[in-house]
């Protein structure tokens, strides 16, 4: 998957260039969009190789504008919207709505939700507190849990990694009626001094993006980091769960161990660095 | 005697009665006091196929009721008993054990059929015909525009909740059509109307039972079908097959068409094995496939050959472990991506999983008008999706008159009947709904109606299931005249699963015009036709089957012969103790596996049970891993994975081995144990000359071929080494039984007479290679064979089986028979040792050397799930 432009009310990002380079030079490349609007390079590889490097190297502008103070919109009332199909989206937020591979409903999720989503309280309001909350409640632990382990285990272990949190909160937000996708991305690196260094710095990152109503359209959260997303938060792709949107799978023929690294460099433009290695990926 | 003597006396009457009925043209007045139609009773107020379409008196029954009352119990028993045999027999079963035999086919044959009159028939058709292209429809639109959903003609749900859609279906192209062969399950009620109780849209199952029950009914009633003009199903076959062929992207004409097989456990492989044998196709499974270049192609012993038509019967979702499923191994890595290069079609189309799911029922009549604007003239049976809170309701109130089903699969096992429930498991049903709705349907049941089954010597009215079966062409959808009908003597375990019931019968159209007799599956004969010579397209994993069923099928021989001879040993005049070359047979005889080490050293034998009783046993003994038995079932298990590779005679004979062998266990004594390996051999010998002269040498046949032959080399030499090694004291009788085991003693008399020497015998046995059963003759065929086979010189492994083959032979071409039969001081015939064990332990090298080069095409294959989260980044 690869960086394509997204445009939400409150967000979007523009796509100046995207090259990707892969070594050994693929036989055959194709290009397709998938289900849920991303782009997708699919390639082979057939003759015999050692190592394979796929390096993305994308010129991205991300815009956040921030929630308008006037949205205020009582959260039942956007589930209603949908539920009687007087939202004209509904049809778009139904697929985000339902249980998804790794993302099932349940009373758990429900009732840890109902701490924050409180009776008429403003859908912003109680997102940021549910987001707070997660940040607040779950250990960031990597070895809590592995790629495998189900949104219950890591919700009863209170213990994860991003993808975890991520597949936690929307499992929250779906249980109580209110559509809520997985975005998969990278976060810049906080340098100016003074700020803190975020968790998930300079390696791929997931968060959750919920929709708010025809006002707001989508918005992001991130609960590993209990904010609102801002331009640090760069989407590449969304899906129902990370199993639509896992950045990059494949199959390889033949025998021998394979080891995968993966490392991520995000610079801002507008304060380049020296150098811009993306020929030698850091391990 | 077994099966020959059987055959006789089933086949005889049906002759005579056949020649019976020639002469009485005219039936009698009265109908016979056998006459089981005549005497027919069906159950009260449920519609009877028979009765209430006019019974004896009139419509499309008559004739055929009249013609079989003529026939009387015994006939129709007869023809019963001769459609048994004829089930057998067939290429669709296969019977090792009687579990199997119930695996492999769901459902014995009811020899009548049913009958339908072309009224009935057409009005049926064209509601089929409106309820497939409605699916065809409804399918297009959810994988494409939406607008069901859009329009709230169809909840949403249908789609965002369903665990069997696939986001990357929507994201394939749309070929011509999605659906081509599409089969719907219907169900009589009383009043004699259909209900459709179920779709199937994936790869339905069960044409090739239809298909085999038509012919096997039509063998046994040749003329009754023929004189009442029963609508012929060949045409529906034919289209099936151009619609399939059209479908290639490019070759239009005689394109590479394969069946993908989910393999050889699954219950479908025994039916796809009969389809790809009876339209011509290639029968692969994913291990055959690879995609190279956005196309696919089945991995050949001659390298890869791009297939263009892919009939699969696998899930949609285990198609692509790429895309789709990744924890499956059914489908083939990339299919999805030459799907949308446009390479391949695959038919159905992947994602026609979705318009079989039992949710979509109740919404079938809404979409019908949203898009035709009419009515669908066949009806489904009432069925309720409990993700609507008004059915939702009524279910919960109504649970006792309803079955419960889950809403998005179609399921193999039975549904959930609340009636059968205890309160308990009752409330948890009802807890389950509230929980998640989505996933219920709750359906009628349906009444099914009745139609005359033989069964047990008399017709009984049991309960009739129908699949019908339909393939989409350019003109529409065609429906197959007939269908498979399931039959059961209770209504409600026809609705457990598709294959539930207790027979199967063939279902006969009646057509009032005179029916076409003309198609045929063959090619018209003015199509110009590429020759060709030898057929390329073997997959690896089916030479190996052969490879393999020839090294147990002669493995078999082996054993059995050495077991006879040491029976007819036994079974001889002289006492157990005169009989100075038994030992030596019993040495080899362990040394193959057949009986415990034990028997082979002196001092042992005294404290175990005796010769007589153990031998015999030892034929039937399931429980030793190398015995005759295990060798039996191995071969039969090879011959089942190269199924579409055997001809229907070939099956008929290892049939009756695995029957005659497996079977029965009633008499163990020496002697009729002699008669059963008799036969063994036999057959053995007969499959061994139907694979020479059937078959086309092709590598197919080359594999088949060095199986036997370095199997036949092994068991001569371990033979041999634990005979002739360690020479005893009187050679003569020794001798003599070797060579009726290596099956050499008329060839050794019309050379020598009845003089018994050790050189003469080494010779014939090893070194003379005019001999078919010499060592040196397996070794020369061996290398014959292996230099026929492809050679790809890039391959690193290449020329490690030719060296070792080559070598083997080389030793046994220096070899002096005189030298040979020397022993030496140790009393060790150590020429002869140090060659045969040369021999024990080359051969199997050279086995694997051959399985390594040519059958192990690829390594494993294994997932690379470059998640960059930093969950598996940090792991």
């Amino acid at each position: 998957m690869k960086p394509r432009a997204i445009k939400q009310k409150y967000s979007s990002v523009e796509c100046q260039s995207v090259v990707i380079t892969i070594d050994p030079e693929p036989d055959v490349i194709h290009q397709h969009t998938d289900y849920f609007g991303n782009e997708v390079t699919s390639f082979s590889i057939e003759s015999l190789h050692q190592s394979l490097a796929v390096v993305v190297n994308s010129e991205l502008t991300v815009h956040q504008h921030g929630l308008p103070p006037d949205a205020q919109l009582p959260w039942e009332k956007v589930t209603e919207n949908i539920r009687k199909f007087e939202d004209h989206r509904w049809f778009e937020a139904q697929a985000y709505l339902q249980e998804s591979p790794r993302v099932r409903r349940g009373k758990r999720f429900a009732n840890y939700a109902k701490e924050s989503f409180l009776t008429g309280r403003s859908l912003s309001e109680a997102m940021l507190n549910l987001t707070e909350r997660i940040h607040h409640d779950f250990q960031y632990d990597t070895s809590a849990t592995h790629v495998h382990s189900t949104t219950e285990e890591a919700f009863d272990l209170r213990a994860g990694v991003c993808q975890d949190f991520a597949h936690i909160q929307i499992a929250c937000l779906r249980s109580i009626g209110l559509p809520a996708r997985y975005v998969s991305g990278y976060l810049r690196t906080a340098t100016a001094p003074g700020e803190q260094r975020m968790l998930g710095a300079d390696e791929s990152h997931a968060w959750v993006s919920l929709y708010g109503g025809e006002k707001l359209g989508w918005i992001d959260f991130d609960p590993t980091n209990a904010c609102i997303c801002d331009t640090k938060h760069i989407p590449i792709c969304v899906g129902r769960d990370y199993g639509d949107v896992s950045p990059m799978r494949g199959v390889v023929v033949g025998g021998g161990n394979t080891e995968l690294k993966v490392s991520v460099d995000v610079e801002s433009m507008d304060e380049p660095a020296q150098t811009t290695d993306f020929e030698s990926p850091r391990p | 005697m077994g099966r020959p003597a059987i055959m006789l006396v089933w086949r005889k009457p049906c002759s005579r009665m056949l020649a019976a009925v020639k002469l009485n043209l005219t039936p009698p007045e009265t109908a016979p006091e056998t006459a089981p139609f005549a005497n027919y009773q069906s159950k009260h107020a449920i519609y009877d196929e028979y009765l209430s379409a006019g019974g004896y008196q009139d419509g499309a029954w008559h004739p055929i009721a009249g013609y079989l009352d003529r026939l009387g119990t015994q006939g129709i028993q007869a023809c019963a008993a001769e459609a048994e045999h004829l089930v057998h027999q067939s290429g669709a079963n296969f019977q090792i054990t009687r579990d199997e035999l119930e695996k492999s086919r769901p459902w014995q044959l009811a020899v009548v059929p049913l009958v339908l009159d072309s009224l009935t028939w057409a009005k049926l058709e064209s509601g089929l015909q409106q309820r497939m292209r409605l699916l065809e429809t409804v399918l297009c639109d959810l994988l494409g525009k939406q607008q069901l959903l859009k329009e709230r003609i169809l909840p949403a749900e249908l789609l965002t909740a369903n665990p069997e859609f696939m986001p990357a279906y929507h994201e394939l192209p749309t070929g011509v059509n999605r659906l081509t062969l599409t089969a719907t399950d219907l169900a009589r009620d009383n009043d004699g109307s259909w209900w459709v109780t179920g779709d199937r849209t994936r790869a339905p199952s069960g044409l090739g039972y239809a298909l085999e029950n038509r012919i096997i009914t039509s063998r046994v009633l040749p003329h009754l079908i023929r004189k009442s003009n029963v609508t012929r199903v060949a045409a529906f076959f034919s289209s099936l097959q151009k619609q399939l062929d059209s479908l290639a992207p490019r070759t239009k004409d005689n394109p590479r068409v394969a069946i993908l097989t989910p393999g050889e456990h699954s219950y479908r492989y025994v039916e796809d094995a009969y389809l790809a044998r009876y339209l011509g196709y290639t029968l692969v499974q994913g291990r055959d496939l690879a995609v190279r270049g956005d196309r696919l192609n089945l991995k050949t012993l001659g390298g890869l050959l791009p297939i263009e038509v892919l009939w699969r019967h696998v899930s949609d979702h285990k198609c692509d472990p790429l895309e789709l499923d990744p924890s499956t191994s059914q489908g083939v890595s990339g299919l999805l991506q030459s799907i949308r290069s446009g390479t391949v079609s695959v038919a159905n189309s992947i994602g026609s999983v979705l318009v079989q799911m039992p949710a979509l029922m109740p919404f079938l009549p809404a979409a019908s008008k949203f898009f035709f604007g009419n009515e669908l003239s066949l009806p489904s049976i009432a069925t309720y999706w409990c993700g609507g809170s008004k059915e939702r309701q009524y279910v919960l109130e109504h649970l006792d008159d309803l079955i419960l089903r889950p809403a998005f699969v179609v399921s193999g096992s039975p549904p959930i009947d609340p009636l059968e429930l205890t309160s308990e498991e009752r409330q948890a049903l009802i807890a389950k709904i509230k929980d998640r709705p989505h996933q219920f349907v709750a359906q009628q049941r349906p009444s099914r109606s009745t139609t005359p089954v033989w069964h047990d010597g008399q017709l009984r009215p049991w309960h009739m299931a129908l699949r019908s079966f339909h393939v989409q062409t350019s003109n529409g959808f065609e429906v197959m005249p007939g269908g498979l009908i399931r039959v059961s003597p209770e209504n409600a375990s026809l609705d457990h699963s598709p294959i539930s019931g207790r027979r199967g019968q063939d279902c006969w159209i009646i057509a009032n015009e005179p029916v076409d007799h003309e198609t045929t599956l063959l090619p018209p004969s003015n199509a110009p036709l590429q020759l060709m010579r030898g057929v390329q397209e073997l997959p690896s994993r089916v030479a190996e089957n052969l490879f393999w069923l020839g090294r147990h099928a002669e493995r078999t021989e082996a054993v059995a012969r050495l077991l006879r001879t040491t029976l007819n040993r036994l079974a001889g005049e002289n006492a157990v103790e005169e009989l100075v070359d038994l030992p030596r047979l019993l040495a080899a005889l362990a040394a193959v596996g057949q009986i415990a080490p034990d028997y082979a050293i002196k001092e042992l034998v005294q404290a175990l049970p005796t010769l007589e009783a153990v031998l015999p046993d030892s034929v039937f003994d399931r429980e030793q891993p190398r015995g005759l038995q295990a060798s039996v079932i191995n071969m039969v298990e090879k011959a089942k994975s190269a199924r579409d590779r055997i001809s229907a005679d070939g099956y008929r004979i290892i049939t009756r081995i695995g029957d005659d062998l497996v079977g029965s266990l009633t008499n163990t004594d020496i002697g009729a144990t002699i008669e059963r390996l008799n036969r063994l051999i036999t057959d053995l010998l007969a499959l061994s000359g139907l694979a020479n002269e059937s078959m086309t040498h092709t590598h197919g046949w080359r594999f088949l071929h060095l199986g036997r032959r370095i199997e036949r080399a092994y068991q001569t030499a371990e033979l041999l080494a634990a005979t002739l090694a360690h020479p005893i004291a009187d050679e003569g009788p020794l001798l003599e039984s070797v060579l009726r085991v290596t099956d050499s003693i008329m060839t050794y008399r019309s050379r020598y007479l009845s003089r018994l020497q050790t050189t003469a015998v080494i010779d014939l046995l090893i070194t003379d290679n005019t001999n078919p059963r010499s060592l040196v003759f397996q070794l020369q065929t061996i290398n014959q064979l292996i230099a026929e086979l492809p050679n790809d010189s890039i391959d690193q492994a290449s020329g490690e089986d030719q060296r070792s083959a080559e070598d083997l032979l080389h030793c046994i071409r220096m070899a002096q028979p005189t030298e040979l039969a020397f022993t030496g001081t140790t009393g060790q015939r150590h020429e002869l040792c140090e060659l045969l064990n040369k021999l024990i332990n080359g051969l199997p090298r050279l086995s694997n050397e051959i399985t390594a080069r040519y059958l192990i095409h690829t390594g494993s294959t294994q997932l690379l799930n470059g998640s960059t989260s930093p969950v598996s980044g940090k792991r």
